[in-house]
């Protein structure tokens, strides 16, 4: 079933994380036309992202590989993906963030630098984070995956403080040195598995460089060794990933960065640090089938912190982020499984966290648009005045909550079933235990925001009305997305299958 | 790789120096002087690059890529952005006393390990024989001190010392690791370590505005 791949040098990786970054620069020379200006540009930026991930996904799933400069740069079905879900999200967070920025969070409070420059700095900021973001997911070189994953922090610092009061900096501060600090072991880590590569595996230093001939003599390479490794990627890439014990610097991030960022921090960014974390750990596990008890121990821990820290939140971004860590873990205790369904679960689960988890902070956002308010507690009864944010939100919380018809039930299960496969029959119960726990944590505050009475005076929201089409269209095509990978789950089932066999066959 | 003729008693003395401005750097509590102490640690770590050099042409562009970056950039942000704030650091968790048993603990355990088990950090050959071992166990004192320094400061501008100290020992580790990577993917690594300095300056400068302090047990907005 599995036909030899062929290697076909293309421009379109290179192309891929150039061009944002370049438009970034383009952005932030020429600023001063504008708000419009900085925004098209974005946009045009992003969509050629996605335009090139969804090229990249046609041409993988036809069995090529794109490689560039030499083996430097290299695109399976796995590295497609991502690019499609940097590309696609980006696109409809640069939408949605132009009148989100514009009314109301652009124009107020301290911010990084004055008003005026601000438009510009933050397309720049968020160009280079998407570019950084496709780089990680295209190069095919150990230590530039470090290098790349590194450089997201230092693109999306700064959007992280863009606020600049109070609680924007204390979370600025603690994401810059926290994920810094983090990463540098999965540097130490990236390097153990370079100099072993040389040493044990025989490769010449520029081949140890490169993952896809790492993969073929990792086995080689001696067993505490290995394990050394595997330790120091496990806690700089998850650290990265938001994995439990690592992960306190992602609710404060994830919930005082402007909305837009928080999309792309919850929605792709901790997507990239579990890719980098798959692509460099799977090497390891046709060696040491042991990993995958450690990995879904892990996961499973994540889960059920994550669901229990979110279910004691009021500000609805907190319990969103904390949502986030938990559903990382279905996604490490599937793809840690180190099988071919376990890697499909756990990368459709990816694909559809990162679908819903944008609907949600969109919502969310807009539910702040348009009352300022972002507390559970202080609000009540939007259901009437924000249909569409209400609908949208809803279906969000259901997807994440594995309720069918909806993609998360479909990931989910498949999850289930790559564990029972493997015969870990607690980490389902844990699993399952989760996920009602997630309904919970997202259907009442769902229930309480839109449809119950608001608390104190009633008629506190009268003058609130449904955001402008510019918020509400990107999240409406994300809440089809979600029916539609719900109800044909098999659109997307050649991608990710070769995505999984991408991983799967690794060391094999 | 021709590793004889390299200058041992140079390089042990430099590495034995670089360990005892580490722990300068850590305690001094006035910050000029601790980020001066850092400079000197920079200053000696392009010399050991140097040293090492004779065996591998590409340290010589790691050589002055660390200069530029570690001996000039980083320095100077740090002494820019002390006058900014305030010159004194906010009292540490813990003290000198106990800090300089840390220090010495580690330096112990590291070389008993490096020479001993030499296979449990190594992973090749070459940084199981001398010269290259001490310098993995330099290097990993000089990381797991800066670890020590970020979780056991409180003022924010000393826990940045704390991460410019521990990536130095990361990359004092790559001559032993890995003395073939390529200059690229030095000077990307070397690169970012300079601009997460300067954000992480930029922001602190915020925050001693914003909170008058650069005491981080005062940053509390965000709990649980």
């Amino acid at each position: 079933m599995i036909e030899t791949p062929s290697l076909t040098p293309s421009l379109l990786p290179a192309l891929a994380f150039l061009l944002p970054i370049l438009a970034g620069i383009v952005v932030l020379a020429m600023g001063r036309l504008g708000r419009r200006f900085c925004l098209g540009v974005s946009l045009l930026a992003a969509a050629f992202l996605a335009v090139a991930g969804s090229l990249m996904a046609v041409r993988t799933v036809r069995g090529e590989i794109l490689t560039g400069w030499g083996n430097e740069l290299r695109v399976d079905a796995l590295s497609a993906l991502m690019v499609l879900i940097i590309g696609g999200i980006g696109f409809l967070t640069t939408l949605y963030s132009f009148r989100y920025l514009g009314k109301g969070e652009m124009g107020q409070g301290a911010g990084i630098v004055r008003v005026e420059r601000r438009p510009a700095l933050f397309y720049f900021l968020l160009l280079w984070f998407l570019g950084t973001m496709a780089w990680a997911a295209v190069t095919n070189n150990i230590v530039m995956l470090y290098v790349a994953v590194e450089a997201t922090t230092l693109t999306s610092g700064l959007l992280v403080a863009f606020f600049w009061d109070r609680r924007a900096l204390e979370a600025g501060y603690k994401y810059l040195m926290l994920l810094t600090i983090g990463i540098t072991f999965a540097l130490f880590g990236c390097v153990v598995v370079y100099a072993s590569g040389a040493a044990s595996g025989g490769l010449t230093g520029r081949e140890a460089l490169q993952i896809s001939e790492l993969r073929e003599v990792a086995g080689l390479i001696p067993h505490h060794t290995a394990l050394l490794a595997v330790a120091l990627l496990v806690i700089g890439f998850g650290t990265k990933a938001g994995l439990a014990p690592f992960h306190p610097w992602l609710p404060d991030a994830h919930a005082e960065a402007p909305t837009p960022v928080s999309v792309l921090l919850s929605g792709v960014m901790i997507k990239v640090a579990v890719y980098a974390l798959a692509r460099t750990v799977s090497i390891f596990f046709p060696t040491i089938p042991q990993l995958a008890v450690f990995a879904v121990a892990l996961g499973s821990f994540t889960m059920v912190l994550g669901v229990i820290l979110a279910l004691v939140q009021d500000d609805l971004k907190r319990l969103l982020a904390y949502s986030s860590v938990s559903q990382m873990g279905y996604v490490l205790a599937g793809v840690g499984l180190g099988t071919y369904l376990g890697y499909y679960g756990g990368l459709f689960h990816l694909l559809n966290h990162a679908i819903f988890k944008a609907l949600l902070f969109m919502s969310v956002g807009a539910v702040v648009l348009a009352t300022g308010a972002r507390k559970v507690s202080e609000l009540g009864g939007l259901g009437r005045r924000m249909p569409v944010t209400g609908v949208c939100f809803l279906v969000g919380a259901l997807a994440i909550a594995g309720f069918p018809p909806f993609n998360g039930f479909m990931s989910k299960l498949t999850v289930y079933l790559a564990l029972a496969d493997s015969g870990l029959w607690w980490a389902v119960v844990v699993a399952v235990l989760t996920s009602v726990l997630t309904m919970v944590a997202l259907v009442r505050p769902a229930y309480r925001v839109f449809w119950a009475a608001p608390a104190g005076d009633p008629g506190r929201f009268q003058g609130v009305a449904e955001v402008p089409a510019a918020v509400w269209v990107p999240m409406v095509v994300l809440a089809l997305a979600c029916l539609v990978l719900g109800v044909v789950p098999q659109v997307a089932y050649e991608l990710l299958s070769r995505a999984a066999e991408a991983l799967a066959l690794a060391g094999g | 790789m021709n590793t004889s003729g390299l200058p041992v008693d140079l390089i042990l003395t430099l590495s034995m120096t670089m360990v005892i401005t580490s722990v300068v750097a850590v305690e001094v509590r006035h910050l000029r002087i601790s980020a001066a102490a850092y400079a000197v640690q920079a200053l000696l770590m392009v010399a050991l690059l140097l040293s090492y050099a004779r065996m591998n042409p590409a340290l010589y562009w790691w050589a002055a890529t660390a200069l530029v970056t570690k001996a000039v950039l980083t320095p100077w942000f740090l002494f820019r952005y002390i006058g900014k704030t305030q010159e004194v650091e906010v009292k540490p968790l813990i003290g000198f006393g106990p800090s300089v048993v840390v220090a010495g603990v580690l330096m112990i355990l590291f070389f008993r390990l490096t020479h001993g088990q030499g296979e449990i950090l190594a992973p090749s050959a070459l940084a199981r024989e001398e010269v290259f071992r001490t310098n993995l166990a330099v290097a990993s004192t000089i990381f797991v001190l800066g670890i020590y320094a970020v979780l056991s400061r409180r003022d924010a501008v000393k826990t940045v010392i704390g991460l410019c100290l521990l990536e130095n020992g990361v990359h004092l580790s790559l001559v032993s690791l890995a003395p073939e990577l390529s200059e690229t993917a030095l000077f990307g690594i070397a690169s970012e370590v300079v601009v997460t300095v300067f954000l992480l300056l930029y922001v602190i400068e915020g925050i001693y505005k914003v909170f008058g302090t650069t005491d981080t047990f005062r940053l509390r907005e965000l709990q649980w």
